[in-house]
């Protein structure tokens, strides 16, 4: 990735050449490229991203554990709210095919998809933040809950379109299964018939769609988190990629990827144990 | 069905679907208005007498309809709508580019894989799977970061990406065209591998992939302005929906038409996608037949 | 047979359907499924419906329990069980009848039970539900319920989930469901459809068993008249939503009123062919033939073993024969139909028409492949869905006559078309704007337009219709005689191996239990397996034992 022209070091001003120097070799990068690469995956083993190249007194370690847990907590609260609501109105919608409310949900749903959320931030910042100024703008205030409200909004609203739209698929297609008219044919009551029988299988898909759901939402925070100014990973890493601050953003490339992995991982083990089918496979 | 009425001329599964298609009101409305949406991105800049980055000094930041500028003018009193119709060519094409890039990969990966089976479909799928569980974006980003910002890299780096569905799509299809009993009698009567594929096969496919490719190209046009809305994407003088998105975020208070009206170019534009994606997958999913 | 004459009505019918009418509200326009069918069903007693797909039997099963999903239209009549008026009653009034007085098992085992919850837990539920027991209480009964349907291993069982269990044990689970409340009414739809005829006896011996013991009436639906006349005691026959006859079993099959019925009882295969001389030259031989396929695990799918589908089998078709293979589901019967056609990769001899064919390359293959053609049985996958039927049977001559002008080829078609008893003139229509018997038809013509020697037939008239099936069957004959064709007729179906093929060979796990001349295999069969295969397709008797006297 260094053969790339410009460097990060490349300022308004030329450096004189013996301070580019000694700057390149603080940094090694004045041995050869396979060096630096040996070196860096030598050191991604024990949990050592380097130094970052602009933020000259933090190593790329310090950086992302100072933004992690805030990226973590609006990352989780968006998640549980787009599954709880999603899943809420995905099913809200199937028993009611076809009817006004369903009509409603999805029309909205289909909104929730078609405008990204960097046009909704500033929507919702807007309307809530300036026209009526209920909550704060933008900023962190040191994580105080009314600076959280919007992009914690913002980051859960696709989610929960998408997860709407998901459910609400998957669970017309099993009120459909033989199984469900089964279930009737034994006389236990409609909302049961949901609760026990449908609500599992409906779910399944979702479920598998949580892997992607997360990848969604880290994306997702990069963005909200510039427009809001919050000192999360992901405005680190649109600087860090803004300035070719090239240990920071493949730091950060490769901490993001440990963890969607790892929810890939959780989400395909929560699976197993719901579906008897894989289980035993 | 019924035998009585019989014409001499058979309707094929794909007029049947079409027809279906537009019976669906939603995308037919869709359809039009992304007809009008690409052909004013496309020829609407040829009626303009200014330049992309002409600037009138006597309008900066005037709000839509003053001096002729029906949306407004940006901090810089350049014309918002033909701003915003570069964009849209910007968006458009990215579309079809990297739309394509990606069905010519997906097509080719999964067809691939799927004929041949065995343990090459088991390697080439696990590849698949490995690269499904990368935060795409950012590998984006990381090629942006790595190659310098050409347009041309968005293009083909947002196409690289978005082959994977495509792929195990056509893969699916594959295998399971593959133990059709149709695809039997063809080897039955002595038709050759070529030509089972390309009668048989791939005309059957095609009706998950033209779905899949519709669901795509709101996918891409997304991604691109996402880029484009964090500086990571297309550089002035040209511009984009997301760029103009982001420079109306950043002047909302003062001049909302600036965010309004880009923002809402690529909302209808994703719409009409959306839409038309829902309805053609409803037209051709054989379940509602 | 074992009609139970002691099932002679009491007073009161315990249902009553009196002119029912049901229609579907489509946006394609109404549909009226049902049009006003009348019967009684008396304690004890079993009532077959019988009919063919779209008589509507199903619905009018699934209506007695309100199951019907919208867009459903009851415009006329009444179901009353024990004078409970069942259509537009209350939810609460329905689900108190649903699964404790009324009871139903469907046709798909495997889709009818809840995938992702034990069988244990789901036959508890309507304990728990109807009969207010505990949880534990309900254990206790299921695993009683269980031995009384007997599911080998009840104890292990319990815990296990549907897709462990096999297609019959599947069926046992839900006539133990059913029977959990011990119901007055138990409503059978197309219980043994998806099951092997082997199974089927035991299946319906075990309905028959317990229908003793709990005293329920059974209304059973059906298309199949040989279950019909061994187990029902009364019968309607149903023909496009209208009740075309009633009575008891015995009556109906011996002195049918209406056409309609004699026409479904004559639709039994009959007839028998004659063997070949024996110096009719030799198509194909085969010697030990064997089909082996890989089973693959772990990671990489590397092969961990062999399954051996084919096991050793050589076979003798001469000019004129028509050879039936009988099995149930896994006997690799189709499996080596393939394998002679080299349509899969088998090891062994195979000679087709004098020319040694195994390890025959593809290419050298080509010419002959024209003298030997597959009829299979799924008549909607076997035409591809995006060519005109025209240009499917034409395929075919391009491989094999590039020469041939495009109105010689069109004529050909026609003329194969013709033959099968299709109008030419629909052509240029797709395989979808036909029937089941009608895309059959075309398969078969696709076989025909090339003259083959030599014909595998894989199933060709299981997805069909009796009624449907008998002129398949009359075509496949009268083909024969006209161009001397030689058949491999591969059918699970005994009834029609029986009147189509001279020889028989049964096979079973891949190997041959019993072969020879088809009336030797059917009057004394030497092997119990064979014994047992013929037992459970209960044939109906010959329509010269009937009197066939329509009012």
């Amino acid at each position: 990735m260094r053969m790339a022209p410009g460097g990060p070091f490349d300022g308004e001003r030329k450096l004189p050449p013996e301070i580019e120097a000694n700057l390149l070799a603080a940094y090694n990068m004045d041995q050869p490229l396979y060096l630096q690469y040996f070196d860096y995956l030598a050191g991604l083993l024990v949990g050592d991203f380097g130094p970052s190249f602009k933020y000259k007194d933090f190593t790329v370690t310090e950086l992302i554990w100072s933004g992690f847990p805030i990226s973590f907590e609006l990352g989780m609260w968006a998640m549980l709210i787009g599954i709880i609501f999603g899943i809420g109105f995905g099913c809200y919608a199937a028993l009611r095919q076809n009817t006004p409310g369903d009509y409603l949900v999805m029309s909205t749903a289909m909104a929730g998809i078609a405008i990204p959320n960097f046009v909704m931030a500033p929507i919702l910042t807007l309307v809530f933040g300036v026209m009526l100024g209920w909550l704060p703008a933008g900023g962190w205030n040191d994580g105080a809950w009314q600076n959280k409200v919007l992009p914690i909004l913002a980051l859960a609203l696709p989610q929960v379109a998408y997860i709407a739209r998901m459910t609400r698929g998957s669970m017309i297609e099993v009120m459909g299964a033989q199984f469900i008219r089964t279930a009737r044919a034994k006389g236990i009551s409609e909302r049961k018939v949901v609760t026990r029988h449908a609500l599992k299988s409906a779910l399944l898909p979702v479920i598998s769609y949580l892997g992607p759901a997360t990848a969604g939402v880290i994306t997702g925070s990069v963005v909200i988190e510039q427009i809001f100014g919050i000192p999360g990973i992901g405005r680190y890493f649109v600087q860090a990629a803004l300035n070719r601050d090239y240990t920071l953003v493949m730091g950060t490339v490769v901490f993001y990827g440990g963890l969607i992995i790892l929810f890939n991982l959780l989400v395909d083990l929560i699976y197993g144990w719901l579906d008897p089918q894989i289980r035993y496979e | 069905m019924s035998n009585a009425t019989f014409a001499a001329q058979g309707d094929s599964l794909m007029k049947d679907a079409l027809r279906r298609l537009f019976l669906n009101r939603a995308t037919l409305v869709s359809t039009l208005l992304l007809s009008v949406m690409a052909i004013s991105c496309f020829f609407g800049p040829l009626f303009f007498s200014i330049e992309l980055d002409d600037v009138s000094w006597e309008f900066m930041g005037t709000p839509p309809g003053e001096g002729g500028h029906w949306f407004g003018t940006d901090t810089n009193g350049r014309d918002l709508l033909l701003r915003s119709l570069y964009g849209g060519q910007i968006s458009l094409t990215v579309a079809l580019i990297a739309t394509l890039v990606s069905l010519v990969i997906g097509v080719s990966y999964g067809a691939i894989s799927g004929y041949m089976g065995g343990r090459v479909d088991n390697l080439m799928m696990r590849f698949v799977d490995i690269l499904y569980s990368m935060p795409f974006m950012f590998l984006v980003i990381l090629m942006m970061v790595v190659f310098g910002r050409s347009i041309l890299l968005i293009y083909i780096a947002i196409g690289a990406v978005e082959w994977l569905d495509m792929a195990r799509i056509v893969r699916g299809q594959t295998l399971t065209l593959k133990r059709k009993e149709f695809v039997e009698a063809a080897h039955a009567l002595g038709v050759s591998d070529r030509q089972i594929i390309l009668r048989h096969i791939i005309p059957n496919a095609l009706g998950p992939v033209i779905v899949y490719v519709t669901l795509t190209v709101p996918k891409v046009i997304l991604l691109e302005s996402f880029l484009s809305f964090l500086g990571l994407g297309v550089q002035e003088p040209m511009t984009s929906w997301g760029v103009l998105i982001s420079e109306g975020t950043a002047n909302m208070e003062g001049a909302p038409w600036q965010l309004f009206f880009p923002a809402a170019m690529l909302a209808i534009t994703l719409f009409c996608l959306n839409f038309i994606g829902d309805g053609l997958r409803d037209a051709l999913d054989p379940k509602s037949r | 047979m074992n009609v139970h004459t002691s099932a002679t009505a009491p007073a009161l019918p315990i249902l009553t359907i009196d002119d029912l009418h049901i229609d579907f509200a489509l946006h394609t326009g109404t549909v009226q499924a049902v049009r006003g069918i009348s019967f009684e069903l008396y304690k004890g007693e079993t009532l077959a419906l019988v009919g063919e797909s779209g008589s509507g039997k199903s619905i009018t099963a699934q209506s007695i329990l309100q199951l019907l999903p919208e867009p459903v239209r009851y415009t006329q009549g009444s179901i009353q069980y024990q004078q409970q008026e069942l259509i537009g009653a209350s939810t609460t009034a329905i689900r108190k009848v649903r699964g404790d007085r009324i009871a139903m098992i469907f046709q798909e085992p495997m889709t009818s039970l809840n995938p992702l919850q034990s069988i244990e837990h789901q036959v508890a539920e309507v304990l728990i539900e109807h009969k207010g027991m505990t949880r534990r209480q309900a254990a206790a009964r299921v695993l009683e319920l269980f031995q009384l349907v007997e599911i080998p291993d009840p104890k292990r069982r319990l815990k296990a989930y549907p897709h462990e269990l096999s297609g019959g044990q599947r069926q046992r689970v839900m006539i133990a469901m059913a029977l959990a409340c011990e119901p007055d009414i138990l409503i059978a739809d197309e219980p043994t459809t998806a099951l092997d005829v082997t199974i089927q006896a035991q299946v319906m011996a075990l309905l028959k068993g317990l229908q003793h013991k709990f005293g329920m009436a059974i209304l059973f639906i059906t298309h199949d008249l040989g279950v019909v006349h061994q187990f029902a005691d009364r019968v309607c026959v149903m023909r496009k939503g209208q009740l075309v006859e009633q009575g008891i079993t015995e009556a109906v099959f011996s002195q049918p009123q209406h056409p309609y019925t004699c026409e479904l009882l004559d639709s039994e295969p009959s007839g028998n062919k004659p063997p070949v001389s024996q110096d009719a030259p030799v198509i194909l031989d085969a010697k030990q033939v064997q089909v082996e396929f890989p089973i693959r695990a772990g990671f990489l799918g590397r092969v961990v073993n062999q399954f051996r589908a084919v096991d050793g089998i050589s076979l003798t078709l001469r000019q004129g024969q028509t050879v039936g293979i009988v099995g149930e589901s896994g006997s690799g019967k189709s499996t080596l139909g393939k394998a002679l056609l080299k349509l899969l990769d088998g090891h062994g001899d195979i000679h087709f028409d004098g020319i040694q064919i195994d390890g025959l390359e593809p290419l050298a293959m080509r010419p002959l492949r024209r003298k030997m053609q597959v009829v299979f049985q799924d008549p909607f996958g076997s035409l591809s869905p995006r060519m005109t039927i025209g240009e499917i049977i034409a395929e075919g001559l391009k491989v094999h006559e590039p020469l041939m002008r495009p109105d010689q080829r069109d004529e050909a078609v026609c003329a194969a078309l013709e033959e099968v008893a299709i109008s030419p003139a629909s052509r240029n229509r797709y395989p979808h704007e036909f029937s089941g018997g009608q895309r059959q038809r075309i398969a078969i013509a696709r076989a025909m337009v090339l003259k083959p020697k030599f014909l595998l037939l894989d199933e060709p008239t299981s997805a069909l219709d009796r009624s449907v099936q008998v002129r398949v069957i009359e075509l496949l004959r009268e083909l024969q005689d006209k161009h001397k064709l030689t058949y491999l007729f591969i059918s699970h179906d005994l009834a029609v191996v029986r009147a189509l093929s001279d020889h028989v060979m049964v096979m079973r796990t891949g190997e041959v239990v019993e072969q020879g001349p088809t009336e030797e295999i059917f009057n004394c069969p030497q092997q119990a397996y064979t014994r047992e295969l013929i037992a459970a397709a209960c044939p109906l008797g010959s329509s010269a034992e009937r009197a066939c006297n329509p009012a």
